[in-house]
């Protein structure tokens, strides 16, 4: 018997009618149609209880309160924090990105010791005890060779506990080296110096200002605490507040204004004293203040009796509103207007600090813009400036260095801060990789390197990075790889700013004294430990009056120690603010030799010589006949922290294309030059040449190039690194004469079609 | 409360932007992707396909220096509600992985019932929707910061701003368990209205009396995009500068502009 | 194929064959699709130990939401964490195995139980179980059926495509269902939505609005 063609077919015929009348092809369908609903690879993030953890951002100095939702023992969302000074509930892009950091794969997960060459990310896991010794072992030949002034440090901050411990080693070490990374804050405590008397961080009463003038200041670019200026803008709006915006470019904050003067770059400061020009001219400014709470308004005679002019003798001689608008390119018609309309204004205020006030700034634009505040009287009072103390909170004993520590103490600082050259100076990092450059042996033998990143953010990056490779023992207390790191020999990784706890003190720019506080919304990675604890650990190890000088058991217990009572308060609000606080009245307010406000100082006198006038670009005009201006964009950051992958993807694409960076020029200037949008193009600054593409602007004022700061990062994370240019390379610093602060707004720089 | 007569009248959910407070800083963006577990990769400088449910648009007014101006545009899923919910991509979607809610007025996306074709895509005038050209890799480690509020996508579907319909749930729950059948205007707000620093986004039910939109959406400087399609859009714009609310709708050179009612 | 290969050369040649043929393909797919298909495509999965219901509840005094309950958020805290347990078995109590188990294996290591859970639908699932409870009143039972009265756990059969339980689709492989605890597919979520009228918001069908149930 065969089984022909058509039994088979028969078979067949069965088997699919079978099928058909089982649940098979339609229990299959329905099980493969769930299977490719979702590929087994498509993670599906668990579920558990939602709570939520108050902590503080650390990513910037802003200091915003931050609201961590966590889903069992995860984070999963970063907000604002609802009642927390200044930011009240809102947050930056950057900060609500935080986690991408936290769970991110640049995270230190253990200490490192360099084995390869300098730079190159060849590294050799050790443990902490290892790593403490050695650093021990290196620093403490260093002070028997009598050379423990020559440790440095460099952090973000100067005041709060971390920044103090350091302070505190660097001072039990023997050390004078403590540097704080550059911004504004540096020159506005020093014009509060001169100015005030007062060793105080400037408080501008955003919310209650009804007319604010700023010389450029990024008010919605991250000047300040981004969250709390977004809110004081959006408030200034419906209230009717008028903001007025000079700068050469048409930034967000200058389309947001209700006036914007594209003013000359870098003349800034000359368009302050052609106001107070006119204000004085026309008897605007607020005579009760002036006459009898200031100093050097009138012409006064010093103390050998020579006769030394006046702030009104200066201004009203010179800074006619013709001549201002000669420098600044300003409408005189324009300033005379404008002068009126802010002296009209019951609380007029005047800010400066160009875009997120990441460089000092030249001392007499400063100066010139709070002698602004100061002709209305609009100092430590609602909606005016004031000087806020500095956090008074930290307490301890002072250290007791022994001899060796004490004789290093005498030595100068490395980079001139506090000399006879630059007495009102406290840090002056900009000058640093000079002199450990034009130096034969370094300055600076040993440093260290706390929540700062100096090799991309310091101006003149390359010049940064020589210097670094002269230092022999670099250390890094960073917690994601960046590029200071990379140039260290040792990381001693410190904990990621949501696994730890810190004190935040009050922020630049707010008007109440403050502290926050940051901690852990998640238990922090195992290799890592806390800045604190590892200085801690190398005190313990250097033993005698150094570790003698830290007798707290950890980072933890020194914290908790010195908030004291406030702990409480810190741990159950979040913050500790003196809510009753109110500035000094104007007959307390000034601590100056004349016990009032000072409208010149003596400081600056040697220059009144020379004018106030406007710091120069660097470069020659004849070489390089356009001008480049960083900007700040809150969707960069240009800080110590690099971008997020999801912050970076906020970034447009006339900014960033692939790897490539854009140039943005006006339109008729590219013209001139014969580019095109989207053409390549050569930029050339005295400090270094790029590649770029180039984009045409209308709000580019004629003959600049702008581009953004926070890209070009070299340090290794597959979202950001190798993308765009690091604007620190082009420029170089340009050190204030009264100063030494850079106050570099840009340098001279030419584009040619590539 | 609201009265229990009301309880059960459907909602329309909608924005009203303040585009004369927005500052383009992009915290809605990233709040967004944050809170929607939405995909990055390493280059994402093609904005073809680049996923961002929130996308804030730059806007010039093409004017030379120094009389140029700048305006920022957030954009999310206009939720349109078209003629009777008829919105442009539900129409046209074939496997009902798109629809429109009569409750709420959001146009919703089910990703496990999208198949790709895009044809919402297409339909949809604001470019409002993603299509997932490559399965979303999160780096070892950082998908620990997911929602679990919020599926995660795969390649081949489209996806879309949810108005966070998971936290309209969330809302709800809250209520059921306190014993009440509806929310305050509080209690759901999306992600991007939340994080906007500038208090640019306002959020609310169109429908309800009570809610700040309700009012706002009225404003005479109020105006909503491509208004002349019929697409009905939930998203209402504010700005005081007129070419910024000129812009809202394009039209072709010879074209007479529709006149606008407020 | 050798057995029927047998089998067809005992009949002679001729129509009757095809007939045969039908038959056996017929009988063969039947049998292979009713009963060995769902031998085949589940499989069988334990408990990581056992665990009496009704032994429990007798001892708690708010019926199932002693343990499964809200939190005040609203949410539905599901299956009890270990932190839960510990309250009563931070040592070994009783006598069962189980609970030894339970206390060495998990309660002293920290580890949380990887309890299968049966009625655990695709993340893009979203339930809301106090709407239900809550609002609407309905029972544990209605969805869960009598898991409450059990003294053990049965086995939980895993569906090897899709990965889920066969309780979704039911135990019945042709999809009938005598009880509304049987399945829980969309289909049945929607069937006593429409009967009840909850919330038919559709544009596109007329019935349940797609953003209710899913995220």
């Amino acid at each position: 018997m065969k089984i022909d063609r058509r039994s088979f077919l028969s078979l067949g015929i069965g088997v699919t009618a079978g099928t058909t009348l089982s649940p098979l092809p339609w229990k299959l369908t329905d099980d493969l149609s769930i299977w490719t609903q979702m590929w087994p690879w498509t993670p599906v993030p668990k579920d558990g209880e939602v709570s939520y953890v108050h902590s503080v951002c650390t990513l910037c100095p802003g200091g915003c309160g931050i609201s961590v939702r966590k889903v069992a023992d995860r984070a999963v969302k970063i907000e604002g924090m609802d009642g927390y000074p200044g930011n009240d509930g809102s947050a930056c892009p950057l900060g609500l990105s935080g986690l991408q950091l936290l769970y991110g794969p640049t995270a230190i997960q253990s200490p490192l010791k360099r084995v390869g060459e300098r730079g190159a990310g060849k590294w050799q896991k050790i443990s902490w005890e290892a790593a403490i010794a050695e650093v021990a072992e290196k620093i403490g030949r260093l002070r028997e060779d009598g050379k423990a002034h020559t440790l440095g440090c460099i952090t973000d901050s100067d005041c709060g506990t971390v920044p103090e411990l350091f302070k505190r080693f660097l001072t039990a070490f023997g050390s004078p080296n403590f540097m704080r990374t550059p911004s504004c804050a540096d020159t506005y405590e020093m014009t509060l110096k001169l100015m005030h008397g007062t060793d105080a961080s400037p408080g501008f009463d955003v919310e209650n200002a009804n007319f604010v003038l700023s010389f450029g200041s990024g008010i919605i670019e991250g000047w300040g605490t981004p969250g709390r200026m977004f809110r004081a803008h959006s408030a200034w709006k419906d209230k009717k507040v008028k903001v007025v915006q000079a700068e050469p470019r048409l930034s967000n904050t200058a389309a947001k204004a209700g006036q914007w003067l594209p003013i000359s770059p870098g003349t800034e400061g000359i368009l302050a004293l052609g106001l107070a020009h006119v204000i004085i001219k026309e008897n605007l400014y607020d005579k009760n203040f002036v006459d009898n709470y200031s100093f050097g308004f009138e012409d006064w005679k010093d103390s050998t009796g020579k006769v030394c002019k006046g702030f009104k003798s200066v201004v009203t001689d010179r800074y006619t509103p013709g001549y201002v608008s000669g420098i600044t390119g300003i409408d005189s018609g324009d300033i005379e207007a404008l002068a009126r309309e802010f002296a009209g204004a019951s609380s007029p205020l005047a800010i400066c600090g160009r875009g997120q006030g990441s460089v000092p700034g030249s001392i007499h634009e400063f100066m010139a813009v709070h002698a602004l505040n100061a002709l209305m009287g609009n100092l430590n009072r609602a909606g005016g400036v004031s000087a806020v103390q500095r956090a008074d909170y930290i307490t301890w004993p002072e250290p007791e260095p022994d001899r060796v520590a004490q004789n290093s103490l005498k030595n100068e600082r490395a980079d001139g801060a506090g000399s006879a050259r630059y007495p009102y100076t406290k840090s002056l990092l900009t000058r640093l990789p000079a002199a450990i450059n034009s130096a034969e042996e370094s300055p600076i033998q040993a440093l260290f390197v706390a929540n700062a990143n100096p090799c991309y953010t310091l101006p003149d990056t390359e010049q940064v990075r020589e210097a670094f490779a002269k230092i022999p023992l670099i250390v890094s207390f960073a917690a994601h790889m960046n590029e200071t790191a990379e140039m260290a020999d040792i990381i001693l990784p410190d904990l990621g700013h949501l696994e730890r706890y810190e004190d935040v003190p009050t922020p630049f720019g707010m008007n109440t004294p403050m502290v926050g506080l940051a901690r852990p919304v998640v238990s922090p990675r195992k290799g890592a430990r806390h800045v604190g604890d590892a200085l801690l650990l190398l005190a313990k190890q250097m033993g005698g009056s150094i570790a003698k000088a830290f007798p707290w058991t950890g980072y933890e217990d020194c914290l908790k120690k010195t908030m004291g009572k406030s702990w409480t308060g810190l741990t159950e609000n979040g913050f500790v603010a003196k809510a009753d606080y109110k500035p000094a009245g104007w007959d307390a307010a000034f601590a100056t030799p004349s016990k009032k406000f000072q409208f010149m100082s003596e400081a600056c006198g040697h220059e009144g010589k020379t004018g106030l006038g406007a710091v120069a670009a660097e470069g020659d005009p004849k070489a390089y006949p356009l001008v480049l201006i960083p900007y700040d964009s809150m969707r960069l950051s240009g800080g110590a922290v690099a971008n997020t992958p999801f912050l970076t993807k906020t970034v447009a694409d006339t900014v960033l294309t692939g790897k490539e960076a854009w140039a943005e020029v006006n339109p008729k200037t590219g013209g001139k030059l014969g580019l095109a949008e989207g053409v390549h193009a050569t930029l050339t600054t005295p400090k270094g040449s790029v590649r770029v593409r180039v984009h045409f602007s209308n709000g580019m004022m004629p003959g600049m190039i702008a581009m953004p700061r926070g890209l070009g990062h070299t340090a290794p994370d597959a979202y950001l690194a190798g993308k765009g240019i690091n604007l620190n390379a082009l420029v170089g610093p340009v050190a204030d004469p009264t100063s030494g602060l850079d106050a570099a707004w840009g340098i001279r720089a030419n584009l040619v079609i590539a | 409360m609201k009265k229990a007569q009301e309880q059960n009248k459907p909602k329309k959910y909608g924005m009203v932007i303040d585009l004369d407070k927005c500052t383009g800083c992009g915290a809605c963006m990233v709040a967004c992707m944050a809170e929607n577990n939405v995909p990055f990769k390493k280059d994402e400088s093609n904005k073809k396909d680049s996923i961002t449910w929130m996308r804030v648009y730059k806007l010039t007014n093409d004017e030379k220096y120094p009389d140029a101006d700048i305006c920022y545009l957030p954009r999310p899923c206009q939720h349109c509600e078209g003629q009777h919910g008829h919105s442009p991509c539900v129409s046209v979607c074939p496997a009902t992985a798109t629809d429109y809610s009569e409750e709420t007025g959001i146009v919703s996306q089910i990703y496990t019932r999208c198949f790709g074709c895009r044809y919402c895509m297409a339909a949809c005038p604001y470019h409002a929707r993603y299509f997932n050209w490559w399965d979303p890799v999160w780096p070892e480690g950082m998908e620990k910061m997911l929602n679990p509020d919020v599926s995660p996508r795969m390649r081949g579907i489209v996806e879309k701003c949810s108005f966070c319909f998971h936290r309209y749930q969330s809302a709800m729950d809250k209520a059921h368990y306190e014993g009440r059948r509806d929310i305050e205007e509080g209690e759901y707000q999306t992600a991007c209205t939340q994080a906007c620093p500038a208090g640019a986004i306002t959020f609310g039910d169109l429908n309800n009396p009570a809610h700040k939109v309700h009012e706002l959406k009225k404003h005479p400087d109020a105006f909503r995009l491509l208004e002349r399609l019929g697409t009905n859009p939930k998203i209402y714009y504010m700005s005081n500068r007129e070419w910024v609310r000129k812009a809202g709708d394009n039209h072709l050179m010879a074209e007479k502009p529709a006149k606008k009612q407020h | 194929m050798s057995a029927l290969e047998e089998k067809t050369k005992e009949v002679s040649e001729g129509g009757g064959f095809t007939m045969l043929f039908f038959i056996i393909g017929l009988v063969v797919s039947l049998i292979f699709g009713w009963v060995v298909f769902p031998e085949l495509l589940y499989s069988q999965k334990k408990q990581p130990f056992d665990f009496n219901h009704a032994l429990h509840s007798e001892l708690v005094d708010e019926g199932c939401e002693s343990c499964h309950f809200f939190r005040e958020d609203g949410s539905y805290a599901g299956v009890p964490q270990l932190a839960q347990c510990v309250g009563c078995h931070e040592d070994v109590q009783g006598e069962t195995e189980d609970e030894a188990i339970f206390v060495n294996e998990y309660v002293k290591t920290g580890q949380e139980v990887p309890w299968l859970v049966y009625s655990r639908q695709p993340d893009c699932v979203f339930f809301s179980h106090v709407a239900h409870v809550k609002t609407a009143g309905m029972d544990c039972q209605t969805c869960h059926g009598d898991i409450g009265q059990s003294t053990s756990l049965k086995v939980y059969e895993e569906n090897r495509i899709t990965g889920y339980s066969r309780d979704i689709w039911g135990k019945n492989i042709a999809g009938f269902k005598t009880h509304t605890w049987d399945r829980m597919k969309m289909d049945d979520c929607s069937e006593c939505h429409v009967n009840l009228g909850v919330k038919q918001a559709s544009v596109q069908t007329g019935k349940g609005a797609c953003f209710v149930c899913h995220k």
